[in-house]
């Protein structure tokens, strides 16, 4: 079970990070036909016109994608930040009682959250939605990314509570303690 | 009447959220789920989900993780080393010596980075050993570190200011070519102060390394061509128009991996860690900017903003008076909240309210920007701080006691922005023509 969550975390972290190659490449790609452009009304006077259709519109689904499914990977290294400074006073005893309530009220929003995101991605799906670009997209389709990022992220919340009634360190506190230097 | 009431629960709700150590968005999230169950009639989960959406699906965002990224494979690579290496013989004749290399090394450093922690982290690494081993004065070492690495919020790209774009719907670009004029300006603030230090306090300066020949010297600046190519080839392409920061920061990403790949350090191990690492800090910083979104939507509907702006207005406050008043208010917030915190919260309640008292959208952005600098190098929850703290050894006290002469100087720094707004306008409003 451990292994298969960590897995979980570790998959759509890397599709997180493929997200981001992807915006990058997208992008280039369409820098790159800018340039060639150029370079034709050089030489010939004439913009060939080079394109990548939406591609600002498919920039900002990858983007989405990839904040969403980063989530949970972010969550349990540690990396979305919270206010340490009162909790840091708390006597370790008492501590778990701190970050139980943090996952408890996480998993709820979350849960929350996904619930509703699944809603839109359905709507959107029912009635057809389409982005509004020269390719139109069923929206559903990148809205899908959020409703599973979020699924996860709740699934990840879940699991922090359990390891932490469990008497267990949370697995984003150790990492909160070695990266205190890090934005 | 039920604005205050709305207004005091859901303030004290969202510090008692934060404080008790819930994660920064999930606070935003939550308190913003509070003012809609007490006080809005609207459908919360449909509103939830398509805020948070619009909020994320957005191409002038979609600069955010590659700027990220440019500053982790730099952060990685021998660039911090040639920086050093190229300034030193140029720098080295001015009072002060060296010192100066971890402003002007900033400086560059933030013309190609977003984040000022990261400017930090890059310079730091390389120039603390090194001028620790001339025997520079060590208070002076930390301080121009943690002064200047607050350059890299303001020098565009910025991290902030994408954020801050994203938040009120204003060009990124614009926000972008209004950081550059206070970028020169704190950069010669830093500067002649330790010009100054150095003059008045001959006693503290190690002897200066014996100076090298011109041509030695041109060699050595060789070391700079790499950064001034990345510089060009990020920022020149903004200026001149042709790209929006977007592009640029993809041209900028694969820039950096030409650079690292051309000086042979380009690894799997080198690529893969500066991925992961923007790909989770982009992630933090979009999810605290959902929830920012949710709360200005929740703000929206229970009216809080506009009575607030309304109650300002009644005042008649003048606008010297107002921005003294969220200095110390942003001061204040910042002693216990990041940056990126500050300023999503400042777009759901504070934007409107300035805009009621005539203070232009660009230069408030800038203004922001500056307050948010001096929170990052004042305890206890300052970024630079820790940065610092972890290269140096000095506990967070120490550093932050070294940072306070660079402290009032951005003081300094927003009284001539108030007293000359042309210093940020000037540059954007070229633009329009």
């Amino acid at each position: 079970m451990r292994q298969l969550l960590d897995r979980l975390y570790a998959v759509s972290g890397a599709i997180a990070a493929l997200f981001i190659v992807a915006i990058c490449a997208i992008v280039l790609l369409q820098v790159g036909f800018n340039l060639v452009d150029r370079i034709a009304q050089l030489v010939t006077g004439r913009a060939i016109g080079l394109v990548v259709p939406s591609y600002a519109e498919f920039a900002g689904f990858f983007l989405a994608a990839a904040s969403f499914f980063a989530l949970a990977d972010t969550l349990s290294s540690g990396n979305h930040i919270r206010v340490n400074l009162v909790i840091q006073r708390v006597p370790e005893r008492q501590r778990p009682l701190i970050e139980a309530w943090s996952c408890l009220l996480g998993a709820l929003v979350s849960g929350y959250f996904t619930f509703w995101a699944g809603n839109l991605v359905w709507e959107s799906f029912e009635f057809g939605d389409l982005s509004p670009g020269i390719i139109a997209v069923p929206l559903w389709l990148p809205q899908l990314s959020m409703a599973l990022g979020l699924l996860c992220l709740t699934i990840c919340f879940i699991d922090l509570f359990v390891q932490v009634c469990r008497g267990e360190q949370p697995s984003y506190r150790t990492h909160e303690e070695t990266l205190a230097g890090e934005e | 009447m039920e604005q205050i009431l709305a207004g005091v629960v859901l303030i004290v709700s969202l510090f008692a959220l934060l404080a008790s150590g819930v994660w920064v968005a999930l606070s935003l999230l939550a308190v913003s789920l509070i003012g809609f169950i007490l006080f809005v009639d609207a459908p919360m989960g449909l509103v939830l989900a398509t805020t948070v959406w619009g909020a994320n699906n957005s191409w002038a965002l979609a600069a955010l993780p590659m700027f990220i990224w440019i500053g982790e494979i730099l952060f990685r690579s021998s660039l911090s080393r040639n920086l050093f290496s190229g300034l030193a013989p140029w720098l080295q004749r001015l009072p002060g010596g060296l010192l100066h290399v971890n402003i002007v090394g900033c400086g560059i450093f933030a013309a190609v980075s977003g984040s000022s922690a990261a400017t930090c982290a890059t310079i730091g690494k390389m120039s603390v050993p090194e001028l620790r081993q001339r025997a520079y004065n060590d208070p002076m070492i930390i301080g121009t570190l943690a002064g200047s690495g607050t350059l890299g919020l303001l020098i565009p790209p910025s991290i902030i200011l994408i954020v801050y774009g994203v938040a009120i719907e204003e060009s990124v670009a614009r926000l972008f070519l209004a950081g550059v004029g206070p970028g020169i300006m704190m950069l010669l603030l830093f500067m002649g102060y330790v010009i100054a230090w150095a003059l008045f306090n001959p006693g503290k300066m190690p002897a200066p390394d014996a100076p090298l020949g011109l041509v030695e010297r041109i060699k050595r600046s060789g070391n700079l061509i790499p950064v001034l190519f990345l510089i060009i080839g990020i920022i020149g392409s903004i200026y001149l128009g042709i790209a929006s920061p977007t592009d640029a920061a993809a041209v900028g990403v694969f820039l950096s991996l030409v650079l690292v790949w051309y000086s042979g350090e380009l690894t799997w191990e080198l690529f893969l860690d500066s991925l992961k690492g923007a790909t989770r800090t982009s992630c933090m910083i979009a999810f605290i900017l959902s929830g920012a979104a949710f709360l200005t939507v929740a703000m929206a509907f229970t009216g809080i903003p506009s009575a607030l702006a309304s109650w300002i207005g009644a005042f008649e406050l003048s606008q010297t008076g107002l921005l003294v008043a969220l200095t110390i208010f942003f001061i204040v917030l910042g002693c216990f909240l990041d940056g990126i915190s500050v300023v999503v919260l400042t777009t759901a309640v504070i934007v409107p309210m300035i805009e009621v008292v005539g203070i232009d959208r660009i230069w408030f952005g800038i203004f922001l920007v500056l307050v948010v600098e001096m929170s990052q190098i004042t305890p206890p929850v300052g970024f630079n701080l820790f940065v610092l703290q972890g290269i140096t050894g000095e506990n967070i006290l120490k550093v932050a006691e070294t940072a306070i002469p660079f402290f009032l100087l951005l003081i300094l720094g927003v009284v001539l922005i108030s007293y000359f707004p042309e210093i940020v306008l000037y540059l954007p409003e070229q633009m329009n023509r």
